[in-house]
């Protein structure tokens, strides 16, 4: 049996050369191909754990790389998009498929890889602290009540402006806090058959939440990225909702919610990341990059969505 | 003239007359109590002008209510005209295309950083002024308010003008 490794399947030699440098550190071997011809040739004889793809590669071949790393046990692929291929986006959204996407000016940002490759190595999937330079301070609120919500989005509102930070960046997360608190009170919950009993309440009702409902929110700034955490305690989320929610772009007429929550979160925030941990727990972080001038901010987006692998 | 203030949940509406005309001015959180589609009944003379330099929020439940009024808008024949647009409604106008109704944005907010000194600003730019400009994705030059140097465009400005192509 072969041993597990990494494969990059890039065609560019330095962002090739990049990537390795960075996944070596693991410790796993890393191997690399230039295409998908020779990337699924090297895949009979391989079991990466990871495989991360060129998004610029066009459809079908980024679809296939996809399935045939996916059917020899790759716990995720992850795809890498440069400014240039920007308009990728919409299609690699479409897909439906792909569940780690970096984007950044290429050849690529080491810390961004790093962790989302540890993280799948290593099943350790939870916390913002990941994404936050050491000895950042993170702030915690419970909501006991569905009506905090408003309070609290607008003291996160003013606790950003009070650390420095610009109207630009308390917009986005008045924004992104209000729909994830919105969907972990509303949507998460759901009963042994896996209804969600709560998503047509109005969302302007009052509820109690006793401890099974009570909503967890986790904010910190490092100077570089501020990242909100929104965890809920039903783990009722998977991941084929996520990317269909992600390219959504209509609002629902009807119903307690619009229908717009992880969307509206995807697009007002730089990188969204999902930690599920399937009957268990959902944490969502949404990382708004603040650093000025905004030099290595790019128009488009990266996501993660992991999924927590059972424990032996 | 400004006549007194309605609250609608975390959103007030208020008349206001000066040289550009009458115009509800909007302020504060559009969200699920905003109950905007109500405003038409407001308009006058086939017209409904929004002030919305003081909108600070608006989240999904405050765009689908926004895009109820915009419908309700088209269907009784209202010309729309939506003044000094707040930077998070210009992002709904982007992210969202049904948001953009058939309203004609006369002025809009947009994110401006000055290179000598370090400050950001939101600045109002004229959209109908600065129209072709604007469609080159060329956004006007402004002046610094604390150090009189100039600012630069503070965002992607095919993201950030894109809801003016439609």
């Amino acid at each position: 049996m072969a041993a597990p490794s990494i494969l990059i399947v890039h065609p560019d030699r330095k962002t090739q050369r990049t990537v390795q440098r960075i996944l070596g550190v693991t410790g796993y071997k890393v191997d690399v191909a230039d295409d998908v011809e020779q990337a699924v040739r090297l895949l009979a004889h391989l079991q990466p754990v990871l495989v991360v793809v060129d998004g610029a590669m066009q459809l079908p071949s980024l679809s296939e790389l996809v399935d045939a790393g996916k059917a020899r046990g790759a716990e995720a692929c992850m795809t890498l998009l440069g400014q240039s291929s920007m308009s990728q986006v919409p299609a690699i959204l479409g897909m439906g498929s792909v569940t780690n996407l970096l984007v950044h000016p290429m050849p690529v940002l080491a810390e961004e890889l790093t962790i989302t490759a540890q993280k799948l190595i290593k099943n350790d999937l939870f916390g913002a602290e990941k994404y936050l330079l050491w000895g950042t301070q993170l702030h915690e609120t419970v909501l006991t009540r569905a009506s905090q919500r408003s309070h609290i989005v607008a003291e996160l509102a003013e606790s950003v402006r009070a650390c420095g930070q610009s109207a630009r960046v308390a917009s986005m997360a008045m924004l992104v806090t209000d729909e994830l608190l919105s969907n972990a009170v509303h949507n998460a919950p759901v009963d042994a058959k896996g209804e969600h009993y709560r998503k047509d309440l109005p969302r302007d009702g009052e509820l109690e939440l006793d401890a099974d409902h009570q909503v967890r929110l986790r904010w910190g700034c490092d100077a570089r990225y501020l990242a909100i955490e929104v965890n809920d305690g039903f783990g009722s989320l998977d991941r084929a909702t996520i990317l269909d929610s992600l390219a959504k772009n209509d609002i629902r007429e009807s119903g307690g919610g619009a229908g717009m929550g992880v969307a509206l979160t995807y697009r007002s925030c730089d990188h969204l990341v999902f930690n599920l941990a399937p009957g268990t727990r959902t944490e969502i972080i949404a990382l708004i990059d603040v650093r000025y001038p905004p030099t290595e901010r790019i128009q488009a987006s990266s996501y993660n969505v992991f999924v927590q692998r059972p424990t032996p | 003239m400004t006549l007194p203030a309605e609250t609608r949940g975390r959103m007030t509406v208020t008349t206001i007359a000066d040289s550009m005309g009458e115009a509800l001015a909007l302020a504060g959180s559009i969200d699920e109590s905003a109950a905007l589609h109500e405003l038409i009944s407001r308009a006058r003379a086939g017209r409904l002008t929004l002030d919305l330099a003081a909108v600070t929020f608006i989240n999904s439940l405050g765009v689908r209510d926004w895009i109820r009024m915009q419908a309700a808008a088209q269907k009784a024949n209202l010309a729309v005209e939506l003044r000094r647009v707040a930077e998070p409604l210009v992002h709904q106008l982007n992210m969202i295309i049904a948001t953009r109704g058939n309203a004609q944005v006369s002025s809009f907010y947009a994110p401006y950083a000055c290179d000598a000194c370090g400050r950001e600003e939101s600045l109002l730019i004229d959209a109908l002024a600065n129209h072709e400009r604007l469609l080159r994705l060329d956004p006007p030059a402004q002046t610094c308010p604390e150090c009189g140097a100039q600012m630069a465009f503070n965002d992607f400005p095919e993201r950030y003008f894109s809801f003016l192509s439609s």
